[in-house]
């Protein structure tokens, strides 16, 4: 967000106190969200329950056009539309909820670090899994994508999204890496974090901003409820059966990917 | 006898050709002015041919149904207004760009003592027409691109291609139409477009990507189209401010329709008619044929001009429509009804009376609108007879209303939600005439019976056939 919307948000966001019939919009749960969007929209979820703010989901297929940003998940509080976490985390600041009060300048430093670590990373690996493995695409994430809309809509749809994701890995240089180069690069990042976690519940001692975002992603990519990319899962669990991430994100779930 | 050369429009004269105005060939005349009446209009005529100068790609069955009738004519009005009507018919072909008709004795060995021939000589439009336009307005600059290949094969086909790459949008439209040979009113085009609209009114953003086919046909009088239609529709918000109700419909939808408009046109002129009526039917069926939107929709336009003492012409017109939401899922907003403006009810902003969310006009499922005008020459007539008869004055009063329909009420509720908060509006103003195409008005209206949430102004407007410009 821009300094001049920043300023005007904080603004608008402290006149008022946080209204009973926030909502939070997604896209429709069981068929049609892909997973950076729904571990996106965890995170979000996750953030405002620890900061005992009470929040309504509600799915709707066109979720992702009626943000401002073009991304999910986006909350409607009272009559303003904030979309993504960062910016939302701000607002929620600028209402005077915050999880990072008591962290000093180099802990909210390494805490931006580790979340731009994480977006960077993670968040690009999932997309290039969901847009650019000719295998997820074509069993999941194109049926998934159309689904809300009538032939021959779903197809035209997935194929532009498909296009412009392509695109943008381009743009960051991912375009030209292999799957295996994903996978090993995704498990880079998971050592990171496993290291910063060591034998803690909370990366920063109590818990944080960055933490519903680790979490989740976290979380996300190993839930079988969702049908996450097979070759994510495996890699995950090959790597992290007893690291204490993954102590931290449920043992449970990675035994129950691991057959 | 002499050549009889038939070009233009002119009525000929009550008494037979004037043969002074023929200039050099009146020497061949040698028979005496009452015989030429004679043989106008008492001797019978047989047409033995007809022929074609100047053809080139056309073929030749559609040219012989236009000219069929010529060869019917048995005097010689008869063939010289038989002439004309087909030189008409082969104008609106839309293939050639000057037509003229020569009448002539027949000569040669077959040629019968009254035997006449009639030459067109035609000249066919070029293959490949283009041209090329700049627009600025609205923010936004757009370069336009146009191409147009008239008879395409042949028989009157049409291609014609229109490109606009401008600044904020890009929109096309490619458009293939054909008649059927000797039955030009029968006829049949298949369109392709892009077109991005911005509705500030609703703060809203629209792309249609569409195919349409459509055929028309003529039933007595009036004239029919089918159509069927296939849309992607894009909507989204205008501004980050735009209200949630609009924001909530933004997305995509396909629209799949079959639609039938009836149009009855018996006025003189399109723009500022003096007489005649006009009544439009138009049905709209969107969902059986595919698509995510559902829905039945009709309206109507009728108009009726009546001419009165001192040059006044009294007009009054209607229209109305209703949607009706086939299924659960509410109407879009991309097809309801809009009121208000210069065009329906004046003195209210564009498109900005009926349901609205935080200043964003929704529109509404069922409207009516109406207007009584009368038109009359200017105070004084100034100019008389030159170029202030394309200046009319003008008092006029509208009246409408706009709403959303709860159809679990029944037809007598939504009568009476439709008669109840009636917009309305009178004023007097100045009508200029451009051509045939426009016109331009400037008008002193008193917005009267505004509800809540209407955007009406005491302004004087500039109304440009349906794109206004406002005055202070």
């Amino acid at each position: 967000m821009s300094l001049v919307a920043e300023a005007f948000v904080s603004q608008i966001a402290a006149a008022e106190p946080w209204p009973e019939n926030a909502t939070l919009y997604q896209q429709l749960k069981g068929e049609q969200i892909l997973l950076s969007d729904n571990a996106a929209s965890l995170a979000v979820q996750a953030f405002l329950q620890m900061c005992n703010l009470p929040i309504k989901v509600v799915c709707r297929a066109n979720a992702e056009y009626m943000s401002p940003s073009g991304k999910v998940p986006f909350i409607h509080v009272g009559n303003q539309v904030v979309s993504e976490l960062g910016p939302i985390v701000q607002f929620v600041k600028a209402k005077g909820h915050s999880l990072s009060d008591g962290l000093d300048e180099v802990q909210k430093a390494e805490m931006k670090a580790y979340m731009e670590l994480v977006n960077n990373m993670l968040l690009t690996a999932e997309l290039y899994l969901q847009w650019c493995d000719e295998a997820t695409v074509g069993e999941i994430t194109h049926a998934r994508y159309g689904s809300p809309y009538p032939w021959p809509l779903n197809h035209i749809l997935a194929y532009q999204k498909q296009w412009e994701v392509k695109r943008k890995m381009k743009a960051i240089g991912w375009g030209n890496k292999t799957l295996d180069q994903v996978l090993e690069d995704v498990d880079q990042c998971c050592q990171a974090l496993s290291q910063r976690l060591g034998t803690q519940p909370y990366f920063f001692n109590k818990q944080s901003d960055g933490d519903p975002d680790r979490n989740k992603t976290g979380r996300q990519i190993l839930t079988p409820e969702r049908p996450a990319p097979p070759r994510v899962s495996q890699a995950i669990s090959l790597q992290m059966p007893h690291t204490p991430w993954s102590a931290a994100c449920g043992t449970d779930e990675v035994l129950a990917i691991r057959k | 006898m002499g050549t009889v050369h038939a070009r233009s429009l002119e009525p000929l004269p009550a008494n037979g050709p004037d043969f002074g105005a023929l200039g050099e060939e009146a020497e061949f005349v040698e028979v005496e002015p009452e015989a030429k009446q004679e043989i106008l209009e008492n001797k019978d005529v047989v047409v033995q041919h007809v022929h074609f100068d100047g053809l080139g790609r056309t073929k030749d069955d559609i040219i012989i149904c236009e000219i069929g009738d010529v060869f019917k004519a048995k005097n010689l009005i008869e063939v010289m207004r038989k002439s004309h009507e087909a030189r008409e018919k082969l104008l609106r072909l839309g293939i050639f760009r000057q037509v003229d008709v020569l009448i002539d004795t027949c000569q040669g060995d077959d040629a019968l003592p009254n035997g006449l021939d009639v030459t067109f000589e035609v000249t066919e439009l070029r293959r490949l027409t283009g041209s090329y336009n700049t627009m600025v307005g609205n923010n936004e600059g757009s370069m336009v691109l146009g191409l147009k290949l008239p008879n395409l094969l042949g028989r009157a086909e049409k291609v014609t291609f229109q490109f606009s790459y401008g600044t904020k949008e890009t929109s096309y439209g490619l458009s293939f139409f054909k008649p059927q040979p000797g039955n030009f009113e029968r006829n049949f085009s298949v369109n392709l477009y892009k077109v991005t609209g911005q509705f500030p009114w609703s703060s809203l953003r629209e792309t249609d990507r569409g195919v349409s086919a459509e055929y028309s046909f003529p039933i007595w009088k009036t004239s029919h189209t089918v159509k069927w239609e296939g849309v992607w529709r894009e909507l989204g918000c205008l501004s980050r401010t735009a209200s949630f109700a609009v924001r909530k419909e933004s997305g995509h939808s396909l629209k799949s329709s079959l639609s039938h408009a009836m149009v009855i046109d018996s006025r003189n002129s399109s723009i500022l008619p003096r007489r005649g009526a006009l009544l439009k039917v138009n049905q709209e069926l969107a969902g059986y044929t595919g698509g995510d939107v559902s829905f039945i929709k009709e309206d109507f336009e009728l108009q009726l001009n009546k001419q009165l003492v001192f040059d006044s012409v009294f007009s009054t017109s209607l229209w109305g429509g209703v949607l009706v939401p086939i299924g659960d899922k509410p109407s879009s907003i991309a097809d309801r009804f809009y009121l208000g403006g210069p065009t329906s009810v004046r003195g209210f902003s564009m498109h900005s009376v009926g349901p609205q969310s935080e200043g964003d006009y929704l529109g509404g499922e069922a409207y009516w609108a109406g207007g009584l005008h009368l038109y009359t020459p200017l105070p004084f007539r100034p100019g008389q007879g030159g170029f202030g008869e394309l200046f009319r004055t003008h008092f006029f009063l509208n009246a409408g209303n706009l709403c959303n329909l709860n159809y679990g009420e029944g037809p007598k509720a939504h009568i009476r939600k439709l008669a109840e908060c009636i917009r309305w509006s009178y004023g007097a103003g100045i009508v200029l005439r451009l051509g045939n195409i426009a016109r331009l008005e400037l008008n002193y209206c008193v917005p009267m019976g505004v509800q809540k949430g209407d955007r009406d102004e005491f302004q004087m407007w500039f109304l440009l056939e349906g794109r206004s410009v406002l005055c202070t």
